[in-house]
């Protein structure tokens, strides 16, 4: 039993970058590695910011959580997307079961918190939140505390997406160290058994970097000035890592994770453009630019589907009586999807070789399927291939983003360290899953995990 | 079901445990949920008709008002009790009975509650007409550790209330009483700022 838990959170730390290849330069992670367990945490499907981290502070799946990703289906109408924000989740995060134990938390930068709700202790919002003009804390005064303590807070870079990496790198640095300095700050000042801080300038620096660094990648360029930029930031987390546990007492549980991995990406797919191939969507007229689907009129009448763009692809089916002009039978649903996943799935790169691409049904994924999930959910060539939704390229594969230079996608597994007092176990460990992490949060903290968390308390 | 739990009023005869009790529960009320008040000048009334003022007596009392808040709670009522309560051994038992448990002290100086005496039963007993009267001739023993302190003497009796309310948010048992959701306004600029960032 531990009397505290910190938990650092690295959104899109890969394990073999921290495990293997930088093992040796991030002497904190490392020792913590050392005196502890670490290993892979597997993922949600789909292994996305939301809902990686939503299920990884609930112990609940995103079928349970009823969220698929950032937007989300309204209703069946073609149009109608919702944001998940915090009003969205509707089961127990692991500070919502410690508040009502009396044990105060210290929540920063957790995706899904905004608009912030009550807690006991203090929690700063994340990146998906609208600005600095807003109420991203609670309490409400806690804001002007930060702000009297690092100007402007900054919840994001303004835009990873770019070939300004000069301007790029700055921001994620500035954005860092304004964090760890709230963070540290807290953790000195305010009383809590439980911390978390989720820094997702890594997830920034690796879609924007990771062409530098990455000599496999078909971008490498040899000889960057930017190639050394990844490592140094992994040394700076590392250094801030480690003076906040000089901060934190021998009574305390440490945790290091991350909502998914990263690798690097290959190219896109763009899957509106596949659907239009093989007959499976129909626009009205065809765009002479690249355009989002969205600003594109579909010919509903003679569409059997549509896909969305991001790291994976969301799939939906156009159903009779489901969807406002639907063309698919009731009866020939699962069909018509198992032809489209078996087709996906046979899916090539530009030189027709097989990129294993997978497809997967929520029903199959998931225990409960809240919410409206898309019909297939697609991981294009294992997640070397991001999904792009924009149609006008004139092409099944692309190696220009269509919303901006990014060269890295996520991986399914992330990254999981664990040291504990009186912990015995060492070295690493596997079968470790994202949704573990909430009953191992309440085990080390000697409370009872609720029956219905999906994941098991992970034993140190 | 909604997440039943007890809110325990704790505090000296005319300390404000029934008006803040009873303005808390229209409260959670416009909140929706179910709620019901134990007052214990009224369970003493019924459920506990014929138990005197000893120590004994007392304990079975508050027992009881606690067994039924547990009952009420596990069944998603918000169960409010309201009742002197001056022993912390039973307090604490029913804490530990009830698990989902908020105390609420109702600090209110004795001379201000003999001042505001409102059944005059201080007048009674400080000339000796009533026997184990706590605060005067019987002890009440202070919570070391609640959840809620009101300081009735100093605070308006919104402000009271609001305390309570707002811990009750903070300990995840109650939602905000406005849905706090992203106006139209903030769902365009985060709309805007993930597609400068390519997420849409």
């Amino acid at each position: 039993m531990a009397e505290r838990v910190l938990i650092f959170g690295l959104d899109c730390a890969p394990p073999d970058l921290v495990f293997d290849r930088w093992r040796g330069d991030l002497k904190n992670l490392g020792r913590l590695m050392e005196q502890g367990i670490y290993g892979e945490l597997e993922s949600t499907i789909p292994p996305i910011t939301v809902p990686a981290w939503t299920s990884m502070m609930t112990g609940k799946s995103p079928g349970t959580l009823g969220f698929y990703g950032f937007r989300n289906r309204a209703d069946y109408s073609y149009d109608a997307m919702v944001f998940a924000n915090s009003q969205y989740v509707r089961e127990d995060t692991v500070w919502d079961i410690l508040s009502r134990k009396r044990k105060r938390s210290v929540v920063i930068g957790m995706p899904q918190t905004y608009p912030p709700k009550p807690l006991n202790g203090c929690l700063i919002t994340s990146f998906l939140t609208p600005n600095t003009t807003c109420q991203y804390t609670y309490p409400p005064e806690l804001k002007g505390e930060v702000e009297g303590l690092v100007g402007e807070y900054m919840l994001d870079v303004e835009n990873f997406r770019t070939d300004e990496k000069d301007r790029l790198l700055r921001q994620i640095y500035e954005m860092t160290e304004r964090r760890f300095k709230v963070a540290k700050h807290l953790m000195a000042a305010k009383p809590w058994d439980f911390f978390i801080v989720v820094e997702i300038g890594l997830d920034r620096i690796h879609h924007g970097f990771w062409k530098f660094f990455d000599k496999d990648h078909r971008k490498y360029q040899p000889g960057s000035k930017y190639e050394g930029v990844m490592r140094d930031y992994y040394l700076y987390l590392d250094h801030q890592v480690g003076e906040m546990l000089s901060m934190a007492g021998s009574d305390t549980a440490i945790m290091v994770v991350s909502d998914h991995g990263a690798k690097r990406m290959e190219g896109g797919i763009c899957i509106n453009e596949w659907l239009m191939d093989k007959g499976y969507l129909t626009l009205e007229e065809r765009p002479r630019e690249v355009v989002p689907l969205s600003t594109v009129k579909i010919d509903w009448d003679r569409t059997t589907a549509w896909g969305e763009g991001g790291y994976y692809c969301r799939l939906f089916l156009n159903v009779k009586g489901r969807e406002p002009r639907g063309t698919i039978e009731r009866s020939r649903y699962g069909e018509v999807r198992d032809r489209l996943k078996r087709e996906l799935e046979g899916l090539t790169d530009e030189n027709g070789n097989h990129i294993g691409t997978r497809v997967f049904k929520p029903e199959e994924i998931y225990p409960v399927v809240k919410g409206i999930a898309p019909d297939l959910i697609v991981y294009f060539g294992d997640l070397r291939w991001r999904s792009v939704g924009s149609v006008g390229i004139g092409s099944v594969h692309t190696f220009e983003n269509d919303t901006g230079p990014d060269d890295a996608n996520h991986s399914q597994h992330g990254i999981f360290i664990m040291k504990a007092p009186g912990m015995k176990a060492r070295g690493k460990s596997s079968g470790l899953h994202i949704m573990d992490v909430a009953p191992t949060v309440l085990k080390l903290l000697g409370l009872q995990v609720p029956e219905d968390m999906e994941g098991k308390a992970i034993e140190g | 079901m909604e997440r039943g739990f007890t809110v325990w009023f704790t505090g000296l005869s005319c300390s404000g445990k029934t008006t803040v009790s009873r303005q808390v529960a229209e409260e959670l009320r416009k909140r929706g949920l179910k709620v019901e008040i134990l007052d214990g000048d009224v369970v003493r009334t019924n459920l506990s008709k014929g138990l005197g003022f000893s120590k004994e007596d007392r304990d079975i009392n508050i027992k009881r008002i606690g067994f039924v808040c547990k009952l009420l709670s596990r069944n998603g009522v918000v169960a409010i009790g309201a009742a002197i309560s001056p022993y912390r051994e039973v307090r604490d038992y029913n804490r530990r009975e009830i698990g989902d448990f908020v105390e609420v002290y109702c600090k209110c100086p004795l001379e201000v509650c003999i001042e505001r005496d409102v059944k005059g039963l201080y007048k009674k007993a400080l000339a000796g007409e009533i026997p184990n009267y706590t605060g005067v001739s019987d002890p009440y023993e202070e919570p070391l550790d609640p959840e809620v302190v009101l300081e009735t003497d100093k605070e308006e009796e919104r402000e009271s209330v609001a305390k309570v309310v707002r811990k009750l948010e903070e300990l995840r048992y109650v939602q905000p009483a406005e849905a706090v959701s992203y106006s139209e306004e903030e769902e365009e600029t985060i709309k805007q700022r993930l597609t400068d960032l390519g997420y849409l």
